[in-house]
């Protein structure tokens, strides 16, 4: 059993929420990853895994997996670097608003931007075919890479800035005194720093990319990789041992890259020894930097909003390109039809699963920072999985732990969650993913704001004669109420926009709006798709309007920190 | 080392444009001889790091010029200046050990690798960091990583070293040392340093010159005797130790350097500011030029009061007297304990005319 923080016994409140922690982390991530190891085992699973070797299909599968991973984390951080680099080190008009466009991808539907760019850029697609005149090849290995780099770039963004912020100026200043110039500080001083972070960017991205299942599906043509052969494996060919273990293989490399990145960040990264850091890094000057630089930058810009106006536009409009006439057509058909059900449920499952993995990430948070010693890393580990584990994964393990009733010696344990005929029909499993995937927010956020708060708060509270669960109510909670909103803010987007893991158990009875998209623009059907994809980003807009505005009225420096912390 | 004379004329710095402009350093022109070690000292904000910056060329001057041994190199990069500098946050290289740190400057000037060992060792040596070589700059203590950000700047051989406030992050003590180690470096290299500091105690102790700056405009340059005796004004002698001012009445300039006073009700000629002869003046004497007794001294300038606190520090005892003018704050060096006034007594402060000074009210 471990420790306490501070050498005393647990109080009864803690026990508790230790207890439902573990309870509810092993049936919402660790069984269903589990559930997919044992499947895995099974007959046409372990074909999958001998003809690895011997099959040149599946190795061909394999091998794109990962030259899609290493391309899209390539250029992904590539393009997060300089962007990042033009927000730090650049002085130009206009920078707040490089900075809102460059972080746009992360709130949308991925696939939106895979739709978008199929108009604009496909076979018949007004730039490639109207404008150009050619056939691009972009169906496959280059669209996906496009696709994937520019919807998951931003993340690479957001941690560079950071961690350019962070360097102190005065290294850059010390190193010029000394007599190097531009250049050489930036290759001998500014990116040897940044190591740390251009790694850990490219294993993110190299992650998102290996895990995606959205745009391989839209977009892929017939450049296979993991997660749509094992999506074919399970909705195509209704063998879900082998499914189960092309998601083992899968779930491999990602795992490893976690771990990894786990191990760099315990290690604390170099960057700021001591002392405060003085002034500002001198803003670069000669024109021959500056002038590439925003060109580069306000590019991907104009491109971002290309790909958002044709969203925005195609939702209006009858068939962008072929017939630009206005029209509501594409509105009144969701309306009429799959909106409705789809809208209602995917909004009331978000919101009751959001607040939820708010919550649990706290309480995540605060046992991990305050109340455990020697558990803490663990749990830690244990409580991020839900995000480690790419989303076919665990989708896949949803389906193969869920959709038959879980009995120990003829008792039915849990009901049947997933599936057709599951109770519910099958929201409860959906509920249980939207809370998994987006609790390591919540939980990140958490330990970021509880690490700024003096623990002895804690202390004086216990002192005082409260109780752990009064503690963490009327002390703790309310110190990170900020992050804890913001968390939440992160959580809704990514339980409204996520698609993975609910293709694998979304049921005609609770149809989900990302899978709606999908299904609109798998059959062509890009108006309604666009419609359905402009919905979806306006509602996560005002829910995000609204948190936002929550935590403002709460002091904003507090939201400023968790957002750079988030 | 060739020489290092450092010429600034007419500096100004604005930082901000159109209506909210702000002038950081205001006209200011100082020649700072080959050897010597001059102090910027200041409240925050009055410009001295601005000055530094400016001379280092992180900063590029509004107006003025800079030149080094007679060269202008006001609109040199830092990189292009034979400079070298100490940062408050010391700016070690986190990803480079010491000995790669202390490199840096010499493999940016392309010297053989025999020449970069050498002098490194040499450095290391003198600095007495031998034996961290190969730390890592988070697995030194504050003192060390001050000797190493020290060491890197000196080894490169600048003909200035330029200081930014590099003791403020050490605590009282490792202070102390550093600016004595800082000052007998200097001393015997004879580099000429510029140094910024808040703190007026390390102005005192470390500088051939200080340069009192107030609000962008330097206010008084001299020896550190020069300032804490015979400061310019009540804000440098204010901001350098502890004062006393006394209202003084028919101030008649006498011979050169004095002014004749009536203060406590006696008249007597004192040492004066020039500026104070015409009359609206102030009598500045330090708490520790007042002696405080039961009786008067007799042959000293000498008023009464009221014991309002006593505290007593082992080595000198500090009284605060009400008189009829104000307060007055003296402090008496190893007084003997039957000595020792109690609160509430009537007591006499007495002080010697000539440790007393004589400076413009406003």
């Amino acid at each position: 059993m471990a420790l306490k923080k501070h050498g005393a016994k647990f109080d009864i409140f803690t026990k508790i929420a230790i207890v439902a922690v573990i309870a509810i982390i092993s049936l919402l991530i660790v069984v269903p990853v589990l559930s997919i190891l044992f499947e895995s085992t099974k007959p046409s699973g372990t074909n999958v895994f001998k003809s690895v070797l011997s099959n040149p299909v599946i190795r061909q599968t394999i091998k794109n997996t990962v030259w899609l991973g290493i391309s899209v984390g390539f250029i992904g951080t590539l393009v997060g670097f300089i962007l990042a680099y033009i927000q730090v080190r650049v002085n130009f008009r206009g920078k707040k608003l490089l900075h809102i466009l460059t972080l746009v991808p992360l709130v949308s539907p991925p696939f939106a931007f895979a739709t978008a760019v199929i108009v604009l850029f496909g076979r018949s697609g007004i730039i490639s075919h109207d404008l150009l005149g050619k056939t691009p090849m972009l169906y496959g290995y280059p669209g996906l890479v496009i696709v994937l780099g520019a919807s998951y770039f931003p993340v690479a963004y957001l941690n560079l800035v950071g961690m350019m912020r962070s360097l102190d100026p005065a290294i850059d200043e010390a190193a010029s005194s000394l007599g190097a110039n531009k250049f050489r500080i930036f290759r001998t001083v500014t990116l040897p720093l940044l190591i740390p972070g251009i790694t850990s960017s490219f294993l993110l991205l190299f992650v998102e990319a290996i895990a995606d299942l959205a745009n391989p599906l839209v977009i892929g043509g017939d450049y296979m990789v993991l997660s749509s052969r094992a999506y074919i494996a399970i909705n195509g060919e209704y063998d879900v041992s082998a499914g189960a273990a092309y998601s083992a293989i899968l779930l491999l490399p990602a795992l490893l890259v976690f771990i990894v990145q786990r191990y760099w960040s315990q290690k604390k990264s170099v960057v700021s020894v001591t002392g405060k850091p003085t002034g500002q890094i001198a803003p670069i000057k000669s024109k021959i930097g500056k002038i590439p630089l925003l060109v580069f930058g306000w590019s991907v810009a104009l491109f971002i909003v290309l790909i958002y106006v044709s969203v925005l536009l195609g939702a209006f409009i009858k068939i962008l390109g072929v017939n630009n006439t206005f029209t509501l057509d594409h509105y009144r058909y969701i309306f009429s039809g799959i909106a409705n059900n789809a809208l209602k449920s995917t909004v009331f499952m978000a919101s009751i699963a959001t607040p939820l993995a708010g919550f649990m990430g706290m309480v995540m948070a605060w046992l991990i920072i305050r109340k455990l010693k020697r558990g803490a890393d663990a749990l830690d580990f244990f409580g991020m999985l839900g995000i480690a584990v790419p989303g076919t994964v665990l989708g896949i393990g949803y389906a193969v732990t869920f959709n038959e009733p879980l009995k120990i010696a003829g008792h039915t344990v849990i009901p049947q969650l997933a599936g057709g005929g599951a109770i519910f029909g099958g929201a409860l499993a959906i509920m249980m993913v939207y809370t998994i995937r987006s609790s390591p927010a919540g939980q990140r956020s958490g330990i970021a704001a509880l690490q700024q708060i003096d623990p002895s708060l804690d202390e004086a509270s216990a002192s005082l004669g409260a109780s752990g669960g009064r503690t963490f109510r009327k002390v703790s909670l309310p110190l990170i109420k900020g992050a804890y909103l913001t968390g939440l803010m992160f959580a809704f987007a990514r339980s409204m926009t996520t698609l993975s893991p609910v293709l694998f158990i979304a049921t005609p009875e609770t149809p989900i709006l990302t899978q709606k998209i999908l299904a609109e623009s798998d059959s062509g059907r890009y108006g309604p798709a666009f419609a359905l994809c402009t919905l979806l980003i306006v509602i996560v807009l005002i829910v995000m309007g609204i948190i936002t505005a929550a935590v403002r009225g709460r002091g904003s420096t507090e939201f400023k920190t968790t957002l750079v912390a988030g | 080392m060739t020489s290092g004379r450092l010429e600034l004329k007419g500096l100004v710095k604005e930082f901000g444009k159109g209506q909210e402009i702000v002038r950081a350093v205001d006209d200011l022109s100082l020649v700072i001889e080959p050897g010597e070690f001059v102090t910027f000292l200041g409240p925050s904000g009055c410009g001295k790091t601005t000055t530094l910056r400016m001379i280092a060329g992180f900063e590029t001057p509004t107006k003025g010029a800079i030149l080094l041994d007679g060269s202008d190199v006001t609109s040199l990069t830092p990189d292009k200046r034979p400079m070298g500098m100490v940062f408050q946050s010391y700016a070690l290289f986190p990803h480079m050990t010491v000995a790669e740190n202390i490199s840096y400057g010499l493999k940016v000037q392309k010297l053989g690798d025999a020449e970069i060992q050498r002098r490194v060792s040499d450095v290391l040596a003198a600095m007495s960091l031998d034996n961290l070589a190969n730390r890592a700059p988070n697995q030194l203590s504050g003192g060390q990583q001050q000797r190493v950000a020290l060491a890197r700047a000196m080894v490169v051989e600048p003909k200035v070293l330029l200081f930014d406030e590099p003791l403020s992050n050490l605590d009282a003590k490792l202070r102390g040392q550093m600016r004595a180690e800082i000052r007998s470096i200097q001393q015997r290299l004879g580099i000429t340093s510029i140094f910024v500091t808040h703190d007026q105690d390390e102005a005192m102790s470390v500088s051939d010159r200080i340069v009192v700056m107030k609000n962008a405009i330097v206010q008084q340059v001299g020896s550190p005797t020069d300032i804490y005796r015979h400061p310019n004004s009540v804000f440098v002698a204010d901001f350098i130790g502890r004062s006393n001012f006394l209202e003084v009445t028919d101030v008649k300039s006498s011979a050169a350097g004095t002014a004749d006073v009536t203060a406590l009700g006696k008249s007597f000629s004192v040492p004066a500011h020039d500026g104070a002869k015409s009359g609206n003046a102030l009598l500045l004497v330090r708490p520790e030029s007042i002696t405080v007794s039961r009786q008067p001294i007799p042959g000293k300038i000498s008023g009464e009061g009221k014991v309002k606190t006593v505290i007593y520090y082992g080595e000198h005892v500090e009284y605060t007297i009400t008189t009829s003018t104000g307060e007055i704050v003296a402090t008496t060096s190893d007084p003997g304990s039957d000595e020792i006034l109690a609160v509430g007594e009537n007591a006499s402060f007495s002080f010697e005319a000539n440790r007393a000074w004589l400076l413009p009210k406003a």
